[in-house]
């Protein structure tokens, strides 16, 4: 998984992010390379979504 | 002569409607740029996608549709519905500007084509104008318009929740375990995105409602991929397939065409296998709402004016106001015989989700908004007038059906109204004579100044 990918699982374990916070807070990275590690983060298939759309880490 | 979505971005250059924008923009940014613009919007320049270009916003406003349909703004609806009668089978051709460049195995990366982040609350980068194709053994081929949301390289959500004739082609391949190929055209002539949006009888092929419209064949080619033709002249097509998974993979949120930030869905996914483009593609994308909203309109308004017709009444003018997205409500004026302004009303509320129908005589211009309540408040009495359907099809993206109530893959019903503000019958038409000034046609105030 590459550093962008899992800093990304790291933002989400500590909460749930709407995606666009996501965004903002990685507006420095290229947006091909944020969608790389978004792909990532969805292929590791731990996400859930809560009542209002944010991404949070599925309880195991 | 067929147009293509070049030559459109041309007319809307003539015309004075389209912003060129040569500095670099980045395409998290590209939406709320579009908002900002009276004009539709091409960004020459994207920055870390050399040699692609992209343009939103073109069909923002009724002017510029009419632009497209080449009508003018009140005969947009007559203009599509009178295409209708006269489709036109499209033509298969060898060789396609949109088969320029053919990416496949690990090079068909959706990362590779501009996936622009619209809204605040989406539940990731969405592809907004899209002409999907799908086929069915027994019903055939059918072009819809649906949504992607990018989920990886590989995969997007897919919003297929609503009623349409895709998600009955999707159900029937995953009741045998099957997937569904589909083929997705991005950067066509508002032609085919209208044909698309058209709810058109299931054995009746949406290209070619396209070539009505046209007044010529579309030109299709035969995907790289999966066996399915998209339009020759197409910006860029993704081939691939609906995986058999149901309504189980999380969707949206989106801005959505209600104008609402919608909710969670959960809808099946699709998978890439094939991406084609032409050299120096231009991808489109809708701005919503105003662009689905000013697309929709002539379509419900069109299916208005043949559901009037079928139940043999004669309309004068039809509107689908955009305050109802152009969907949800549609407003007619009749040349009324007894009795059919509850007959009008019935044919109005049959089309796909329309929930409020009002229907006047031929003496209230419509698009007036005054004439219109003047006609409800001395046309209409409540307990004779208006009538309610209960339990009929609704859309999820209506707040009021409670869609979040129902079950994975379940659909909603909704009530329709329908408001008759048609003189009643038994009414002597004097009661409604307009007041006439005196002297009228007699006297110029011009004389006086």
């Amino acid at each position: 998984m590459s550093p962008l990918a899992e800093t990304i699982l790291r933002e989400l374990h500590a909460e749930p992010r709407q995606f666009a916070e996501l965004v903002d807070a990685h507006r420095d990275a290229k947006w091909r390379d944020f969608l790389r590690a978004w792909g990532e983060v969805r292929a590791a298939d731990v996400l859930g979504r809560d009542e209002d759309g944010r991404y949070l880490i599925k309880s195991a | 002569m067929k147009k293509s979505f070049r030559d459109f971005l041309d007319d809307l250059e003539k015309a004075g409607e389209l912003r060129r924008v040569k500095k670099p923009v980045d395409l998290r940014d590209v939406s709320a740029l579009v908002a900002q613009s009276r004009e539709a919007a091409l960004f020459e320049t994207l920055a870390e996608y050399p040699g692609w270009r992209l343009a939103g916003g073109l069909v923002s406003t009724r002017k510029r549709l009419a632009l497209a349909m080449g009508s003018s703004e009140n005969e947009v609806a007559m203009r599509f519905e009178a295409s209708l009668d006269r489709p036109i089978e499209p033509i298969l051709v060898g060789n396609a500007p949109c088969q320029e460049v053919v990416l496949e195995g690990e090079d068909a990366d959706l990362t590779s084509i501009p996936y622009p982040l619209m809204h605040a609350r989406d539940g990731g980068p969405y592809i907004s104008a899209t002409c999907v194709v799908s086929k069915d053994p027994e019903y055939g081929r059918n072009v819809g318009s649906y949504r992607l949301m990018y989920r990886t390289p590989k995969e997007t959500g897919i919003d297929l929740v609503s009623p349409s004739d895709m998600r009955f082609y999707y159900q029937r391949q995953l009741d045998r375990g099957k997937p569904l190929e589909i083929a997705v055209a991005i950067g066509v002539h508002p032609f085919e995105m209208l044909a698309a949006s058209y709810k058109a009888p299931i054995d009746m092929d949406e290209y070619w409602i396209a070539g009505g419209l046209h007044g010529a064949p579309l030109a299709l080619v035969k995907c790289r991929s999966v066996d399915l033709e998209v339009p020759a002249d197409a910006e860029l097509v993704l081939e691939g397939e609906l995986l058999p998974i149901g309504w189980s993979a999380d969707e949206g949120p989106f801005g959505e065409f209600s104008h609402i930030t919608g909710d969670v869905k959960w809808n099946p996914i699709f998978r890439v296998k094939c991406i084609t483009h032409r050299y120096q593609p231009i991808f489109y994308f809708l701005q919503m709402p105003w662009e689905n909203d000013w697309l929709s309109a002539p379509v419900t308004e069109a299916a208005g004016l043949r559901a009037l017709r079928n139940a043999s009444i004669k309309p004068v003018a039809i509107k689908a106001p955009v305050g109802s997205c152009g969907y949800w409500t549609l407003i007619a004026s009749i040349r009324k015989r007894p009795g059919e302004g509850k007959n009008a009303l019935l044919a109005l509320l049959s089309v796909a989700e329309v929930k409020l129908a009002i229907v006047t005589d031929d003496d209230i211009n419509i698009h007036d908004p005054d004439d219109l309540d003047w006609a409800l408040t001395f046309r209409v009495q409540a307990n004779r007038d208006v009538i309610i359907v209960e339990g009929a099809r609704g859309k999820h993206v209506d707040p009021s059906v409670r869609a979040w109530e129902l079950g994975k893959g379940g659909l909603p019903t909704t009530a329709k109204l329908g408001i008759d503000a048609t003189i009643p019958e038994g009414i002597p038409k004097k009661f409604y004579r307009r007041l006439e000034y005196y002297g009228r046609d007699r006297v110029k105030l011009e004389d006086y100044l």
